[in-house]
């Protein structure tokens, strides 16, 4: 498969996505859908960092499964470089999605516990990659990635209930970066982690982004994270894209209902504790 | 001035494996009547089981030692340990996760129902009454009576069990991350619900969280949590523009803060085992100030009024 090179990686046109229904009593013989995500167009350019921020239940989530192959939209097309990936077949799909790396939200869920992290890290390269890759290649490919996360090499004899939260969700980042994605989607990477262990956690997105400059889509709900991943912001509320921007931007002069609230929640926050750092 | 907590040298801990891990390990703590005290700490470091100690939830297996008294009644006593009268009635709590804490089964009125029943054997048509005074403090109106938790939003659900906690009339709440479930823009209005409710009813609140900016804007004073142990406590100004001890400042330098994007800087390494005994102050190894005095475990040093820190240099605080 030869790709051409357009200037976004991912691109998303009125995209209108959702689930399937069972309704109770007598209705339930014919499904119907439900619907989360609203005629979405989205673009996400090379080396770009976007925040997807919304409140629970907006569809930000969803919006993650139509973009990672795993939900197919009830209309519209979903382009990862030129390919609209809902018409490929599956094996050409699954070639292309490997651009994407893809960060679960929960550390403590989202690992195999019968898999050592050797083996674990290992798999998306086995998967993915790269049919007659060498063994010793795979290896040190696996060394390197630990220790571009910050773990020492001793952890991929371990297993994930031996690591803490913070070491988790380094592996999981390592996962996803294994086979060197053009685009980093990150699921509430710290949503799940101490204050102390976030801050660790988002300097290594920030240093990642330095050394190789993948795309990077972020989704939460908390702006303060959102502001130090993230160069422009995508508001979801009522299934739709309610506002979007340059972060800064956004936040000095908020549109929406979601980020009104969120930014003077802030504001009021700092006032309150006359923080001054 | 009435006492409502008195904490002295309190020990909680568990037997796992046949060895003794003390969650808390050693807390001398006095909380005033009709105050609210946020414990803050990183997880893992007692603050769940200090919660359960004052609210009488701890699990049979559980172990203590030192003391707890709640107004004039002592709960813990050594190993002995007795609630009587106590849980429901004078302490109530506000657990961590509103979605797995109510009963799917049961409708808002009846949570309402069993709780008040099992306190003071009320019956439904009083239980309906004490819920339709209590839902309008907490800005829910009469018609959640009918819900079951699952129609109400994660926000609704929090202020359900903040109106069933008050419902018993208790005077001391323990809230425990009662953020931590809820977006981060709802966050300071259930927080500010809770100080709201705190300085009505005049409560004694203790809130237990992470969460150090949003959590903290309703607090009187602030207690920071370490491996088992309480290293600097004091009004929530002073600790939070004068941290005395060095965990404190790092604890503040590591959290975001909207509208400031400079580099974050992380706390380096983790907290010590809680199956260990150490000798040496509990923070020596993430500590960038250690010099030798912090092998033997720091006395409290006493900052100014009602300010205290578990730290050898608090008093000089090259940290500022």
């Amino acid at each position: 498969m030869v790709m051409k090179n357009p200037e976004y990686i991912i691109k998303l046109e009125n995209v209108t996505a959702g689930y399937l229904i069972t309704p109770p009593g007598i209705r339930s013989l014919i499904k119907t859908r439900y619907i989360v995500l609203k005629n979405i167009n989205l673009s996400v350019n090379k080396s770009e960092r976007i925040a997807i921020v919304g409140s629970s239940g907006s569809g930000k989530t969803t919006l993650l499964k139509v973009i990672l192959g795993l939900l197919k939209p009830f209309s519209g097309r979903v382009f990862i470089y030129e390919y609209d990936i809902y018409r490929l077949p599956w094996r050409e799909r699954v070639k292309i999605l490997k651009k994407i790396g893809y960060v679960p939200q929960d550390p403590f869920k989202s690992l195999n516990p019968m898999l050592r992290v050797k083996d674990i890290l290992r798999e998306p390269l086995e998967a993915h990659v790269i049919r007659g890759y060498k063994e010793s290649k795979i290896e040190s490919k696996v060394k390197s990635i630990v220790k571009l996360v910050g773990l020492p090499e001793k952890v991929l004899e371990m297993y994930p209930e031996e690591l803490s939260g913070g070491m988790r969700q380094r592996v999981l980042i390592a996962r996803a970066l294994v086979s060197e994605p053009e685009v980093l989607i990150l699921d509430e990477p710290t949503s799940a982690l101490d204050v102390s262990v976030q801050a660790q956690i988002i300097n290594l997105i920030n240093d990642i982004y330095e050394q190789f400059k993948p795309a990077i889509l972020l989704v939460t709900h908390d702006l303060s994270i959102a502001q130090y991943i993230a160069d422009r912001i995508i508001v979801i509320e009522n299934k739709e894209i309610v506002e979007e921007g340059l972060i800064d931007n956004v936040l000095s002069n908020p549109q929406s209902h979601f980020m009104k609230m969120a930014v003077s929640s802030y504001k009021d926050n700092k006032n309150k504790l006359k923080l001054e750092f | 001035m009435v006492l409502a907590i008195v904490m002295e040298n309190l020990k909680v801990g568990y037997i796992i494996e046949d060895e003794v891990f003390w969650a808390v390990k050693g807390v001398d703590l006095v909380v005033e009547e009709g105050t609210t005290l946020c414990i803050i700490g990183e997880s893992g470091c007692g603050k769940s089981t200090l919660a359960s100690a004052i609210t009488g939830i701890l699990p049979p297996y559980a172990l203590t030692d030192g003391k707890l008294k709640l107004f004039d009644h002592v709960v813990i006593n050594g190993q002995l340990r007795n609630y009587n009268g106590i849980r429901g009635k004078i302490t109530a709590y506000i657990p961590q996760n509103p979605g797995t804490s109510l009963n799917p089964f049961l409708t808002v009125e009846e949570h309402f129902y069993y709780v008040l029943r099992s306190n003071f054997k009320s019956d439904r048509e009083f239980s309906k009454k004490i819920a339709m005074e209590i839902l309008p403090k907490v800005n829910l109106d009469s018609s959640v009576l009918e819900k079951y938790p699952h129609e109400l939003s994660g926000g609704m659900q929090q202020r359900v069990i903040i109106a069933l906690a008050l419902a018993t009339n208790a005077q001391i709440l323990v809230a425990d991350e009662p953020t931590s479930f809820i977006d981060a823009h709802l966050r300071l209005q259930i927080i500010e619900l809770l100080g709201r409710l705190q300085r009505e009813f005049k409560k004694t609140l203790i809130v237990i969280t992470h969460d150090l900016l949003t959590t903290s804007t309703i607090c009187d004073y602030i207690a920071i949590m370490y491996a088992g142990k309480i290293m600097e406590v004091g009004p929530r100004e002073k600790v939070l523009r004068n941290p005395r001890h060095p965990y404190t400042k790092m604890l503040l330098e590591t959290t975001p803060i909207l509208g400031v994007k400079k580099r974050l800087k992380p706390i380096p390494g983790e907290p010590p085992s809680l199956g260990k005994e150490y000798q040496a102050c509990l923070f020596l190894d993430r500590c960038p100030y250690k010099s030798k005095e912090c092998y033997s475990d720091p006395q409290i040093q006493v900052i100014e009024n009602s300010h205290f820190s578990k730290c050898w240099k608090a008093l000089e605080a090259p940290w500022l």
